[in-house]
C-alpha cells in the first residue's frame, strides 16, 4: 500500500519542535478541548505517541462503571434528558476522547431526532452503532444505518412497500449519507427505493419484511438486477463520489473550513486506499503537513459541544450533565435531536448574533457560578497566581486561544487583571471571564 | 402581476451591498477608525424596512365563527348552538360581521389597519393537525417535508445578504417553528428580554459595566483578515460586534414603556416584546409568535372566546402602541392556522377539524382590503368550506410585496399574488 502524500504527507518534526501549541492544535481537534495537563503530557510524548494514545489509549474501568449507570437510568427513565447526559457523560470523561468526537461526528452525518424516533432505547442502539464503527469501518457503519431501527423509523423504513416505495431513506442515502448533490439522478432514488422496500421495523429491531420487499429487477449506476438494500450500499461505496463526499467531510470537520479542490481529492485517494478504514485514515490526517499547516490552526469554529465541553475540559471542569444538555440546545445543538436529517452543517451557521452573547454570557456563567459545571483549575499548582498581569494574560492565551494575541489586545487585557479589584482569584475570573468571551475563543 | 413599490427594492439593493461588499466594502468605508466593526454593525440594522409579524393560531381556529358571513341561513342552521347571534356580532359591512368577542379587531377595522383574505386554502386538504401544519410551515401540500420551510428557504436564498444579522427571531418557547428552519441560517427562537443580553458575570455593577465594555472592545478590533471576506474571525468580530449593539439596544429597549398599556395574557406579553424591539431597532424582518388552543372539539364557546378575547386585545394594543411611536405603516401582522373548521357543529357543542379559512393582515402600511369572498356555506368538500386562494399565494404576496424577497426560491415556485394596495 502507498504512502500518503504531499499536504497529507507525515510531518516531519525532526525538521521543526514540536510545540506546545501543536499539541494544543491536536488535542482540540481529537477531542473536545485539552487541560493544562494534556497539552503538557502530549508536549513530552510528541507527534507521534500523542496521536497513537489518541487511537489507542488505557481504558478506565471507572469510567466505564460509570457511564453504564448513567445509562441504565437513561433505559429505565426512557427520558431523552437522561440520554443526553449519559453521551455528555461520555465526551467528557471516556478515556477515549477521540471516539467520542467521531460517534458525534457520525451522529451528524446520520442526523436522527429523537423527537420523532421516541425511544430513548433506539437512539441509544444507534449512538452505539456510530461508536462501534466510529475508528472502524465507513461501509460497516453504512450498512448498519440502513438497518438501524432508529434510521428506518426517522426516514419511514415501514411506509416503503412493494408497489409504494417511500423514497425518503433511499434519497438520503445519495444525498446526505454516501454521494452528495448532483452524484445521481431522481431514477437512482426511485430504484434505490424499490431495493429497500420491505426494510422495516418491528419491536424496534430491523425486520425484513419479504412480502413487502419488491423482487424486481432495478439499475443503479449502469448496474442491474434484483438488487436489494445491501447491494445498493455497496454500489454507492464503490462510486467515485463516495470517498470524495467523506473526504469533505472530514476535513471541514476536523481540519479547515473550505478545503481546496486538491486536498479533498488527496484525502478522498487516501479513504478510498485505506478502504475505508477510519482509525487509518484519522491517523494520518491528525499526523499531515495539512492538518498542522497554518491556515488550519484555529480555522474552525467551534461548534456548541466543543465550545462548552471544551471550556471545562481546559479549565480542568466537572460539567453539571443538565445544565450543559439546557446550554447546548439553547446554542443550537441539542444532541440526540438534530434539526433535520441534515444535521448541523456547523462553520459559520453555528453564529448568529444572539447565540454569539449566549456563548459570552456561558463563559461568565462558567466561571462566575456553578451553574454549568464546577471547574478546579483556579486551585491547579500549575496557575501562578502572583504572575504579573502581563505574564497571567499570556498563559492563560496560550491555555485557551488557538492563535495567539495580537500584542494591543494582550495589553487590554493585562491593564483589565491589573485594575481590577478583589482577591487573586476575583481577579483571575475577571480576566478569565472576558477571554472566553472573545471572537478567538470561538475557534479552535 | 407586480405591484412592488420601490420600497422593498431599495432595501433589498441596500442589503445586496452590503453582502456583496462583505469586509472589503466596509473596509473601503474608512477602516482606520477605532470601533471598526462598530461600522459594520450600523449596517446590519433593520432601521427603516418592512417587519413581518406572523401569527400562528395553533389547533385549528373556527374561522367560521371569526369572520361571520351574517346573511346566510345555512351558517344559523348548521350551527344551532354555535351560531353568534345576528344582534350581538360586530358589523363590518352587509355581508360579514366580527365575532363579539373581537372589539379589538374591530377597532383595527375601523381605523384602516385590518385587511382579511377570506378562503385560503390548499388542494386536497389534510385534516391532520401536524400534517396540515407543516403543510402551511413548509410550503410544501404534496409531500412530506420537514427539511426546511418557507421562511427559511427564503432567507437561505438571501443568506449572502443576511450573514451574522438575525433576519428572524421567534418568540416561543418550544423549538424553532418549521416555518423558520433554514438550511444556511439560522434563526434564534428566544422568551424573551432576558436571553438577549451580555452578561457583565460576577462582581458589582461597576465591575460588570467594565468587562463588559472590554469584551465590545476588544471584539471590535480590527485584525489582519479584516479585509478579507473569508475570513472566520473576522466574522466572528463583525457578528460580536453587531451582537453587542443589538444587546444594547435590546436593554435600551427594556426601558422603552409601551405607548398604550397590553391585557396581561401570553400574547399580549410577547406582542408588547415584539413591539420593543422593533422600536428599539433590534434587527428582525420576520418575527414568529404563537396563539396556542383553538382545537375546541367541545363546549367550544368559552374556549373559543377567551382565545379571540385574547387574540383581539393583544392585536390591537400592538398596533395602538405601534401607531403612536410612528411604527404601524412599517409592520405587517399576518395570522393563520393549520385549518378552519366544519360547517356543521358537532354533538359536544364543538366543531371538527376543517379546511379553508381566513386570513388576516395588520398593518399601517397596506390598504385595508376584504380579498375574495366568503366561501359557499352550500358548495362543501366534505363538509368543509372550499378554499379559492392557496395559501401559497398569500406567502408570495408577503414575500415580494412587503419584504421584497423573491418569493420562487421559498415557495419552490411561482404563485399568483394579490394586490397587497
Amino acid at each position: 500500500m502507498t504512502a500518503p502524500q504531499g499536504m497529507l504527507a507525515p510531518v516531519d518534526w525532526r525538521v521543526r519542535p514540536w510545540t506546545a501549541a501543536d499539541a494544543r492544535h491536536l488535542l482540540w481537534r481529537a477531542q473536545f478541548g485539552a487541560s493544562g495537563a494534556e497539552i503538557d503530557r502530549a508536549l513530552k510524548a510528541g507527534a507521534a505517541a500523542s496521536v497513537e494514545r489518541l487511537l489507542h489509549p488505557t481504558p478506565s474501568r471507572e469510567f466505564e462503571e460509570t457511564s453504564t449507570l448513567l445509562r441504565r437510568c437513561a433505559m429505565d427513565t426512557g427520558s431523552a434528558l437522561d440520554l443526553k447526559a449519559w453521551w455528555l457523560h461520555r465526551m467528557h470523561h471516556s478515556s477515549h476522547p477521540l471516539v467520542e468526537k467521531l460517534t458525534l461526528f457520525w451522529h451528524n452525518h446520520f442526523a436522527t431526532s429523537i423527537t420523532k424516533v421516541r425511544s430513548a432505547a433506539v437512539m441509544a442502539a444507534q449512538n452505539d452503532l456510530c461508536r462501534r464503527e466510529a475508528l472502524g469501518s465507513f461501509p460497516a457503519l453504512l450498512h448498519g444505518m440502513s438497518k438501524d431501527a432508529a434510521m428506518v423509523a426517522w426516514l419511514d423504513g415501514n411506509a416503503n412497500r412493494r408497489r409504494h416505495a417511500n423514497e425518503n431513506f433511499a434519497r438520503e442515502l445519495l444525498e446526505l449519507f454516501a454521494l452528495g448533490e448532483g452524484h445521481y439522478t431522481e431514477k437512482d432514488i426511485k430504484e434505490a427505493a424499490r431495493a429497500f422496500t420491505g426494510w422495516h421495523v418491528r419491536d424496534d429491531k430491523f425486520w425484513f419484511n419479504r412480502g413487502q420487499h419488491d423482487e424486481g429487477i432495478k439499475t443503479l449506476f449502469g448496474k442491474s438486477g434484483n438488487l436489494d438494500g445491501g447491494d445498493v450500499v455497496n454500489l454507492c461505496l464503490a462510486q467515485p463520489a463516495c470517498p470524495r463526499f467523506l473526504a469533505k467531510k472530514l476535513l471541514t470537520a476536523f481540519v479547515l473550513p473550505r478545503p481546496s479542490e486538491a486536498a479533498v481529492a488527496a484525502l478522498a485517494e487516501r479513504v478510498r486506499e485505506l478502504d475505508f478504514t477510519m482509525s487509518r485514515v484519522m491517523s494520518e490526517l491528525f499526523s499531515s503537513e495539512l492538518f498542522f499547516s497554518r491556515e488550519a490552526r484555529g480555522s474552525l469554529i467551534k461548534s456548541p459541544v466543543d465550545l462548552v465541553l471544551g471550556a471545562l475540559r481546559a479549565l480542568d471542569g466537572e460539567p453539571n450533565l443538565q445544565a450543559v444538555q439546557r446550554l447546548l440546545a439553547l446554542l443550537g445543538q441539542d444532541v440526540f435531536a438534530p434539526p433535520t436529517v441534515k444535521g448541523w452543517e456547523g462553520g459559520r451557521l453555528w453564529v448568529t448574533s444572539a447565540s454569539l452573547l449566549q456563548r459570552a454570557n456561558f463563559a461568565a456563567a462558567l466561571v462566575g457560578s456553578n451553574q454549568c459545571g464546577t471547574i478546579r483549575f483556579l486551585k491547579s499548582p500549575r496557575l501562578r497566581l502572583d504572575a504579573s498581569s502581563a505574564q497571567l494574560t499570556k498563559d492563560l492565551a496560550e491555555l485557551l486561544l488557538p492563535q495567539p494575541l495580537d500584542p494591543e489586545q494582550e495589553n487590554q487585557l493585562a491593564q483589565h487583571h491589573a485594575a481590577t479589584k478583589g482577591t487573586p482569584e476575583d481577579r483571575l475570573r475577571s480576566l478569565l471571564h472576558v477571554m472566553m468571551a472573545l471572537p478567538e475563543f470561538q475557534q479552535m | 402581476m407586480n405591484t412592488t413599490s420601490n420600497l422593498p427594492a431599495i432595501l433589498a439593493s441596500r442589503r445586496r451591498f452590503l453582502g456583496q461588499a462583505g469586509a472589503m466594502g466596509i473596509l473601503a468605508l474608512g477602516a482606520q477608525a477605532p470601533g471598526f466593526w462598530a461600522r459594520a454593525a450600523q449596517g446590519a440594522v433593520n432601521r427603516d424596512g418592512r417587519i413581518l409579524v406572523l401569527l400562528q393560531l395553533a389547533g385549528g381556529n373556527d374561522g367560521l365563527n371569526t369572520v361571520i358571513p351574517h346573511t346566510r341561513d345555512e351558517y344559523y342552521r348548521l350551527r344551532p348552538s354555535l351560531a353568534v347571534p345576528k344582534g350581538a356580532a360586530l358589523k363590518l359591512n352587509d355581508e360579514l360581521s366580527l365575532n363579539p368577542q373581537l372589539v379589538g379587531l374591530k377597532e383595527l377595522h375601523d381605523q384602516g389597519l385590518l385587511s382579511i383574505i377570506q378562503g385560503v386554502g390548499y388542494p386536497a386538504p389534510n385534516r391532520s393537525h401536524f400534517r396540515s401544519m407543516d403543510i402551511w410551515h413548509s410550503a410544501v401540500p404534496t409531500k412530506e417535508h420537514t427539511r426546511d420551510g418557507w421562511l427559511g428557504r427564503a432567507m437561505d436564498a438571501a443568506a449572502n445578504s443576511l450573514v451574522g444579522q438575525v433576519p428572524a427571531l421567534a418568540l416561543e418557547t418550544g423549538p424553532l417553528p418549521l416555518a423558520l428552519v433554514a438550511g444556511r441560517t439560522s434563526v434564534p427562537t428566544i422568551q424573551g428580554v432576558q436571553d438577549y443580553r451580555l452578561s457583565g458575570g460576577a462582581g458589582d455593577a461597576l465591575e460588570q459595566q467594565r468587562k463588559r465594555s472590554l469584551i465590545g472592545s476588544l471584539a471590535n478590533h480590527r485584525g489582519t483578515g479584516a479585509n478579507d471576506a473569508d475570513d472566520d474571525l473576522a466574522f466572528l468580530r463583525r457578528t460580536a460586534t453587531t451582537a453587542i449593539a443589538t444587546a444594547k439596544r435590546i436593554e435600551a429597549s427594556a426601558s422603552h414603556k409601551p405607548t398604550k398599556p397590553y391585557p396581561a395574557t401570553g400574547l399580549g406579553r410577547r406582542l408588547e416584546t415584539i413591539a420593543r424591539f422593533i422600536a428599539a431597532d433590534v434587527g428582525p424582518q420576520v418575527y414568529f409568535v404563537s396563539l396556542d388552543g383553538f382545537d375546541t372539539h367541545s363546549d367550544q364557546a368559552q374556549a373559543h372566546n377567551a382565545l379571540l378575547t385574547e387574540l383581539g386585545g393583544a392585536t390591537r394594543a400592538f398596533f395602538r402602541d405601534l401607531e403612536a411611536s410612528g411604527l404601524a405603516k412599517r409592520v405587517l401582522l399576518a395570522t393563520f392556522s393549520e385549518f378552519g373548521r366544519r360547517v356543521k357543529e358537532n354533538g359536544s357543542l364543538g366543531t371538527d377539524h376543517g379546511a379553508a379559512s381566513q386570513m388576516f393582515l395588520m398593518s399601517g402600511g397596506i390598504a385595508p382590503t376584504i380579498h375574495g369572498s366568503h366561501p359557499s356555506l352550500t358548495d362543501l368538500d366534505e363538509g368543509d368550506l372550499k378554499h379559492h386562494t392557496d395559501f401559497r399565494q398569500v406567502y408570495a404576496t408577503l414575500l415580494e410585496q412587503w419584504l421584497g424577497w423573491p418569493s420562487e426560491p421559498a415557495l419552490l415556485g411561482r404563485f399568483k399574488q394579490l394586490k397587497l394596495g
